[in-house]
């Protein structure tokens, strides 16, 4: 099975993810399937980041994270998030097959951040999901 | 899991180096990514590599490579290795999620051969947990080190591994030596063309 991306989908979830960014403060944001191929990317430090390395990583660290909480009887843990002195890091499983990982200064709430990501993560998930 | 993106007409493909520890397969994509530097420039992703202290692999190496168009699309090619200690098998199932092709590299050593039939033997486990089987996807063998000096170490023959491990598929195969290069490429470019022309006829794609 192939994960099909067809152009009007594409355009959309490009003006949903661009839209975030500008309304969430984040500083970057990227979708990637969970087996670590890069879908989507936005942001204004776009050219800085690895994206297909970031990806790459993240849904191992995603794939991982979720093998641990079943050794010790969780389902899946519900906050994936690391803190860095300059960025922090939140990952978020937008449908079974692609997770959305949103870079964002330590100056901006965590709280607030997830609520605007709990908003898009359907709409992002029914596009990507036909 | 190929990726087809019709909007900027792409196609990322994920090609996963299998085989027992020490076979070579962290050698075989080493090789690869030093010489595409050292050739293209424009080829900028960097290798990533999650390995332990020892220099064995922990979880995976990998590196995107641009293969150019086919059929308009312009085509990437994501390659991984799996760490091949019978203890990571968690992280080496991981690695699997997605794949698409896979080179399983075969320690060309006599006293690997078991080690290879495990290792083969435990692909198709850890396929089977992500609900697929071997007819999914596109396999090809590499016998590696055959650069090995026999009068050293002695070494088992390529048709005793192809009677051993493939006489059942009859999967294309490449007597190699990742050390010296010797059909790395080969085996690369086979296993590239094999997995893109599969996406390809499996997902109806037609010229654009």
């Amino acid at each position: 099975m192939s994960l099909i991306i067809n152009k009007e989908s594409a355009d959309k979830v490009e003006k949903i993810l661009e839209r975030f960014v500008e309304e969430s403060g984040a500083t970057y944001v990227l979708l990637t399937d969970m087996g670590g191929g890069m879908l989507f990317e936005s942001g204004a430090d776009v050219v800085s980041y690895n994206g297909d390395a970031l990806a790459v990583l993240s849904a191992a660290n995603y794939a991982a994270t979720n093998e641990i909480a079943k050794l010790i009887d969780e389902e899946s843990f519900s906050l994936l998030f690391h803190r860095g002195n300059n960025e922090n890091i939140h990952f978020t499983k937008v449908s079974p097959d692609v997770l959305m990982i949103v870079l964002f200064k330590p100056f901006l709430s965590l709280g607030l951040l997830r609520l605007k990501i709990g908003k898009i993560q359907d709409e992002i998930a029914s596009l990507l999901g036909k | 899991m190929a990726t087809i993106n019709l909007k900027d007409k792409s196609i990322r493909i994920k090609l996963v180096y299998y085989g027992p520890g020490r076979s070579g397969k962290t050698t075989n994509l080493e090789y690869i990514y030093n010489k595409i530097q050292e050739n293209d420039e424009k080829q900028k992703g960097k290798m990533v590599s999650i390995d332990t202290n020892g220099d064995r692999t922990m979880f995976f190496d990998f590196f995107p490579i641009d293969l150019g168009k086919i059929n308009g699309f312009a085509l990437k090619l994501q390659l991984y290795t799996t760490p091949g200690q019978v203890k990571y098998e968690f992280t080496r199932r991981l690695v699997l999620k997605g794949v698409d092709g896979i080179v399983f590299v075969a320690d060309s050593m006599a006293s690997r051969q078991e080690a290879n039939a495990q290792s083969f033997e435990n692909l198709k486990e850890n396929l089977a947990f992500h609900n697929k089987t071997l007819s999914d996807i596109k396999v090809v063998f590499q016998w590696n080190k055959r650069d090995i000096d026999e009068n050293l170490i002695p070494l088992a023959s390529v048709e005793e591994m192809e009677k051993t491990l493939n006489s059942k598929y009859g999967y294309t195969s490449f007597p190699a030596s990742a050390e010296t290069g010797l059909n790395v490429f080969k085996t690369v470019n086979y296993i590239a063309k094999e997995t893109v022309k599969h996406v390809i006829a499996l997902n109806d794609i037609k010229k654009g």
